[in-house]
């Protein structure tokens, strides 16, 4: 399906995986940002990936559970960016130039590069 | 179809089928009521069958293992209790495992079981570290082999075949007391849950990720649950059939892994022993290598991490992150000096009450032709996968009071 087609659009996108360009696996959409005014067109503007964007989809007790433990990061994508939607979200650039690997990279700094076959 | 790959795939998945909990549980439902429960062995089996093929062709068509697209069906919400509680689930299973394998070290070797945990799980831990995907799934389930001694000790002692057979078929054996009757139901739902353990479907469909399949692997899942979980299910009947004749007659309540190692022992001397010792520390190390990377998966499947052990560890450093510290928990579970068999009964039961959450998604996803295709679940598989859930369904609702009432079975 093309970003432009028709689909349900909540139910269709929403909590689906993101892969880049490269097809890395770079998050889940875990929300969605509309554009628009009453009795206009509703257009959507980004997917929101990051713990931040579950704000409103939990319990207020256990959103400040993930508030504590998983901070309140929130990336946004530009709808413009996507460039097809199956099982999966495909986006046109990488998840580094969309600013989606901070967390990996704090990661990756504390193990070591080396014994792995 | 590769005929190497795929024998060498159902080798994996026999070898790869038994673990603590089906040792445990085998063994002393045998010793307690002879014949009369292989046909649950056989049941769950079948279950294990039709949601492991389930899992392993959403895999392969949709390209996505299951919590991933567990996520998108069930939502946010669902899909964080549905984590939690899997999570929870495999998190005991494995330190149970962590504990079964230092307690075969421990009769190898007679050094602390404290220490062969440590020793176990920083073996575990350099095996996924160093190892491949392809390489871990066949180190451990073709060591696993080992336990092929069961089956021959069974053949040896001549059992009598006939009962054997028709016990394969549902009963309820007679003259039981009302407390053995409700000890007999809580064996079943344990039998039930320690064969259709959560995490073998996320590890299952993981691993058929990790393998890239696609829609030509399909007869490689078939034949692998049908034939491989099939023949992995004979050792553990085997197991069953041992233990009524060899320990119910001298009421001997096989609790302890060495116990059941003498099955082998008895009709094969030291050579017997060894083999069943060392069968069983691989199968339970293999065991504990998916309770644990089941975990990893869901995690990283949950947050759309990059995850899979096809890549260097540090290439998907939060799946690795994961992995290693759920070794690490299920280590200190271990350490915290609670029983491993202990850990296996609360692993048992806390699994069956996390089964209907792991396989409704599961059902509805293999029967949505918007990820399947043609490849979605046809008249056969809808039957069975809704029968099989409705019964784990009412194993659920029961596991709880028969734990309570029967004291973890004791009675």
């Amino acid at each position: 399906m093309k970003p432009g087609g028709r689909l349900k659009l909540v139910s269709g996108v929403r909590d689906l995986q993101i892969v880049d360009r490269d097809g890395r696996k770079c998050g889940i959409a875990d929300d969605l940002e509309f554009a628009g005014k009453p009795g206009g067109p509703l257009t959507i503007k980004a997917i929101l990936v990051g713990p931040g964007a579950y704000s409103g989809r939990l319990a207020r007790w256990a959103m400040w559970l993930v508030r504590r433990f998983a901070g309140t990061r929130i990336v946004r994508i530009p709808w413009s960016d996507l460039r097809g939607i199956d099982s999966m979200i495909h986006l046109s650039r990488t998840a580094e130039e969309l600013g989606l690997t901070s967390a990996e990279k704090r990661a990756a700094r504390i193990l070591p590069r080396r014994g792995a076959l | 179809m590769r005929i190497g790959e795929v024998f060498l795939g159902i080798l994996t998945a026999v070898g790869g089928f038994v673990d603590i909990s089906e040792l445990v549980f085998g063994a002393q439902a045998g010793s307690r009521f002879g014949f009369a429960l292989i046909w649950v062995f056989a049941f769950a089996t079948i279950g294990i069958m039709v949601f492991g093929e389930m899992s392993g062709r959403v895999a392969a068509i949709a390209k996505q293992p299951v919590f991933n697209l567990m996520r998108h069906r069930l939502g946010l919400k669902m899909g964080l209790v549905t984590l939690i509680a899997s999570l929870a689930s495999n998190l005991i299973t494995c330190a149970a495992e962590i504990g079964g394998m230092a307690l075969v070290l421990h009769l190898l070797t007679g050094a602390p079981v404290s220490l062969l945990a440590v020793a176990s799980t920083l073996a575990l831990i350099a095996s996924v570290w160093v190892l491949p995907f392809k390489w871990i799934e066949r180190s451990y389930g073709l060591l696993g082999l080992f336990m092929i001694v069961f089956a021959v000790a069974v053949v040896a002692i001549h059992p009598p075949w006939a009962q054997v057979a028709s016990a394969a078929i549902p009963n309820i054996p007679a003259g039981l007391t009302s407390s053995e009757l409700l000890t007999y139901a809580y064996f079943v739902v344990a039998i039930v849950s320690a064969v259709m353990f959560p995490y073998e479907t996320y590890f299952y469909s993981s691993g058929g990720i990790e393998d890239k399949w696609t829609e030509k692997d399909l007869g490689v899942n078939r034949l692998t649950t049908l034939v491989g979980f099939g023949l992995g299910s004979l050792l553990a009947i085997s197991i069953l059939v041992s233990a009524a004749q060899l320990f119910g007659p001298l009421h001997i309540d096989p609790q302890m892994p060495g116990t059941v190692a003498l099955e082998a022992a008895i009709p094969f001397g030291k050579a017997g022993l060894l083999l069943a010792l060392l069968g069983m520390l691989f199968a339970i190390s293999g065991a504990a290598v998916e309770t644990c990377l089941a975990n990893a998966y869901s995690v990283s499947q949950f947050f759309g991490w990059e995850w899979g052990r096809y890549k260097k560890p540090w290439e998907a450093p939060r799946f690795t992150l994961a992995w290693l510290a759920v070794f690490v928990t299920g280590l200190a579970l271990v350490l915290t000096g609670i029983d491993p068999l202990t850990l296996v009964e609360y692993a048992v039961v806390f699994s069956i009450l996390v089964l209907p959450l792991t396989y409704l998604p599961l059902l509805l996803l293999a029967g949505d032709r918007t990820y399947m295709h043609s490849h979605a679940n046809g008249p056969v598989a809808k039957i069975l996968g809704w029968s099989f859930y409705a019964i784990i369904v009412l194993a659920a609702l029961a596991a709880l009071p028969l734990f309570v009432m029967t004291s973890g079975g004791q009675l």
